[in-house]
């Protein structure tokens, strides 16, 4: 028997033999109340309580962020506890039982906004770019923007979003967002695999409007170089592509504004990318808290055994502990990898081949940071420029030994930020510094300098 | 349901320190076949000798000194198979085998192993030998690459490296190619040294030895003894072809100034590559 066959039957008997426990599974999300970078969110909903479809859920007070957390099914409220987070943590969690009704609260809809009204409906939205910053307050900054640039560079991103109708919906995403910001124009990034999507996007936008062609991925974590490539104005790593005049936004963000802007819906679904050994290979576009069993289940389910889950791309994503691991706002991209394919070999020591220095986009020394780092001497890392460093994940990709470069930057990058805490403590530093295996270090909450607060204009 | 949790990366690119120190190892046999061609038996019995002393020093300290064995990984080879051809057919089969013990045992383990010596082993160990021994180990002729079928077998050659450059230069561009070995050093080193050897009038049949290739594609791109910051590899390799021009200049002698201008070259790259290091793009000028 074939393989093949034999995976088409094991699947049908999965089908067969529990139909209702995937269906009683499936009427559950799991929200949790962290999805951005800072302190999480403040639930406003008690157990027992019954939510309708986008009604906020979840608010954060102690920063000013604009990172609201709404319900994307209509039903009753179960719990709130911690649940296990694709960020590799445990997290509190408003868990909601579906009703099955999908009742929404009642949307507000506006055809032709003014700037303070695209403000006014964004505050509430919960919406947040992909690095996990909310796009609320990044518009809230005093600095003056002349450009917006669409980043159509990350492929999870492209691959989930510009899909069909979500093109024209992105265009006007991309125009709320030069009003809202002031912006006189737009510029679209884009590589060759979606040459076709960006020029078709830019005729539509008008005639303002630069398609620029680069070789590089820009990801998310990448704003900051891409504003720098764009103008040529040098930002420093604390600061926010504001500094040069320009705001960087996702397909993903564009999309997600000009449905909150122009239809009142908030951020409560998100398009992704299911790729890997999964029957088919498909776009979804899944409420906030569906478990990653549930999606890849609905694109058709596992083709045999999955040996490792991925969050948001092979180069720097995330593994996953299991596959329970409910999907949040900044999800693009899932990726199953078959047990062959996860990587096992042993790592080498660094030969001195500079490989990792010839790919690096921001001029540092990776291989030689990571070397600092491995021995703990991170005071030598700062020297060499380790908060420079984008997170790519090029280095380690491109790794002759096999050598964890990235995870070693971002080890002692977190170390630090916390660097003075340790010796008091009399800590490990492994034990405080978390695994790293995540661009979103458990003990790394509240670093959000150059971020406008809602609260600074009154200060 | 099993699943595997570790650190991004998830992919790699499949590149391996295996699959460069092979491909080069694959170059350089080629010309050790050549020059067994060309010069027989005797070039045999160098090749063997030093080759199979590298790889024993390498198994005996690794079994002393319980670590994992790492023969496969080639670069012991690869140090022994390059030993012989820096020695003339005429040198004795103890030669190699001392240079092989010194070249694996002290200039590499003894400083750490892969990845952390100072100095090119290879390189080393042939100065070592030079010094040691310098008739035994001196070159009965200089090779002298008049016409461009000399490119392809050059029957004058002293060493047994130098009997077809033609290979380094094919293997070397291939090597680059499938981007094993970095450009910088070897191309600024070959235009380095052709352009001052032109300037100063010299005899370009014996500047373009296969000696010079070897040394531009593989001891001079030797990633553990050369700088890594990128302006520090391409100052590393005019610094190699200007050295070498110099020394050649003033010896005539255009096959030993290659190894003894990587080997100073060595010392200092350190220094070179201290005074390289780049600015990050994120550094805001105040």
């Amino acid at each position: 028997m074939s393989d093949s066959a034999k995976n088409t039957m094991t699947d049908e008997e999965k089908n067969t033999a529990a139909p209702e426990e995937t269906e009683e599974h499936r009427k559950q999300v799991v929200i949790p109340l962290l999805q951005h970078r800072g302190a999480a969110c403040e639930p406003l909903v008690e157990v027992g309580d019954t939510v309708l479809r986008g009604q906020k859920i979840g608010e954060e007070d102690e920063y000013g962020l604009a990172v609201s957390i709404h319900s994307s099914v209509s039903g009753r409220v179960i719990a709130i506890e911690e649940r296990l987070h694709p960020h590799c943590s445990k997290q509190p969690s408003i868990i909601i039982e579906s009703d099955g009704a999908s009742e929404s609260i009642k949307f507000k809809t506006n055809k032709n906004p003014s700037k303070a009204q695209i403000l006014d409906s964004l505050e509430d939205a919960g919406i947040i770019e992909l690095n996990g910053y909310p796009v609320y307050n990044t518009l809230l900054t005093e600095k003056t923007i002349d450009t917006v640039i669409l980043n159509l560079t990350n492929p999870g991103d492209v691959s989930s979003n510009c899909t069909g109708e979500n093109i024209s919906k992105i265009i006007s995403g991309v125009k709320l967002l030069m009003t809202a910001s002031g912006a006189s124009q737009a510029a679209i990034v884009a590589n060759k695999n979606n040459k076709q999507i960006a020029s078709s996007i830019q005729s539509r936008l008008g005639a303002s409007t630069k398609l620029v062609t680069v070789k590089r991925n820009y990801m998310p974590s990448m704003s900051n170089l891409l504003a720098y490539d764009m103008t040529g104005i040098r930002i420093s790593n604390t600061g926010t592509p504001a500094d040069a005049g320009v705001i960087v936004s996702s397909a993903h963000s564009a999309l997600a504004v000009s449905r909150a802007v122009l239809e009142g819906i908030p951020l409560i679904d998100v398009n992704l990318t299911v790729s890997g050994v999964v029957s088919e290979l498909c776009v979804k576009t899944v409420a906030i808290g569906t478990s990653f069993q549930d999606v890849v289940q609905s694109c058709g389910g596992y083709v045999g055994e999955p040996g490792k889950i991925i969050m948001n791309g092979v180069l720097s994503g995330t593994a996953q502990v299991t596959d329970e691991v409910p999907v949040i706002k900044t999800v693009t991209e899932i990726t199953v990898q078959p047990p062959h394919e996860v990587l096992r070999e042993k790592t080498g020591s660094c030969v001195h081949c500079a490989r990792c220095v010839d790919v690096c986009p921001v001029n540092i020394l990776p291989g030689r940071i990571a070397a600092f780092a491995d021995v703990g001497k991170y005071d030598e890392c700062e020297k060499l420029h380790v908060q420079s460093c984008v997170e790519c994940g090029m280095c380690s990709y491109v790794c002759p030994s096999g050598r964890y470069n990235l995870q070693l930057i971002r080890f002692a990058k977190t170390a630090l930020l916390q660097g003075f805490k340790i010796p008091e403590e009399k800590q490990y530093p492994i034990i405080k510094l978390g695994c790293q295996s995540c661009n979103h270090p458990c003990h790394m909450w509240a670093p959000l300098d150059g971020i406008p607060l809602k609260g600074s204009d009154k200060e | 349901m099993k699943l595997t949790v570790s650190y991004p990366p998830h992919i790699r690119d499949g590149t391996t320190i295996e699959t460069v120190t092979w491909n080069k190892i694959v170059m350089v046999a080629i010309v050790a076949l050549i020059s067994i061609y060309v010069f027989g038996l005797p070039a045999l019995a160098l090749i063997v000798v030093s080759v199979l002393f590298a790889a024993l020093t390498e198994l005996c300290i690794q079994k002393l000194a319980n670590q994992e064995l790492t023969l496969k990984d080639g670069d012991a080879i690869l140090i022994g198979l390059l030993i012989a051809l820096l020695l003339p057919p005429t040198a004795p089969v103890w030669a190699p085998a001392l240079g092989a013990v010194f070249a694996v045992g002290l200039v590499k383990h003894a400083f750490g192993g892969l990845g952390t010596t100072m100095f090119n082993p290879a390189i080393t160990a042939w100065v070592f030998m030079n010094i040691s021994w310098e008739r035994l180990t001196a070159s009965g002729s200089v090779p002298y690459i008049g016409e461009y079928s000399d490119l392809l077998l050059e029957l004058g050659a002293g060493r047994l490296a130098e009997v077809s450059p033609i290979i380094f230069i094919i293997g070397g561009l291939y090597l680059v190619y499938k981007k094993y070995i970095d450009w910088r050093i070897p191309f600024s080193y070959l235009i380095v040294a052709i352009a001052l050897a032109l300037l100063l009038g010299e005899e370009m049949s014996y500047v373009v030895t296969g000696m010079l290739f070897l040394g531009a594609f593989i001891f001079a791109n030797d990633t553990a003894t050369s700088p890594i910051t990128k302006r520090g590899r391409l100052v590393y390799g005019a610094l190699c072809g200007v050295l070498t021009v110099v020394y050649g200049y003033f010896t005539y002698n255009y096959v030993v100034a290659v190894l003894y201008t990587i080997f100073f070259l060595n010392a200092v790259s350190a220094f070179i590559e201290k005074h390289t290091v780049p600015k990050p793009v994120d550094e805001v000028v105040a």
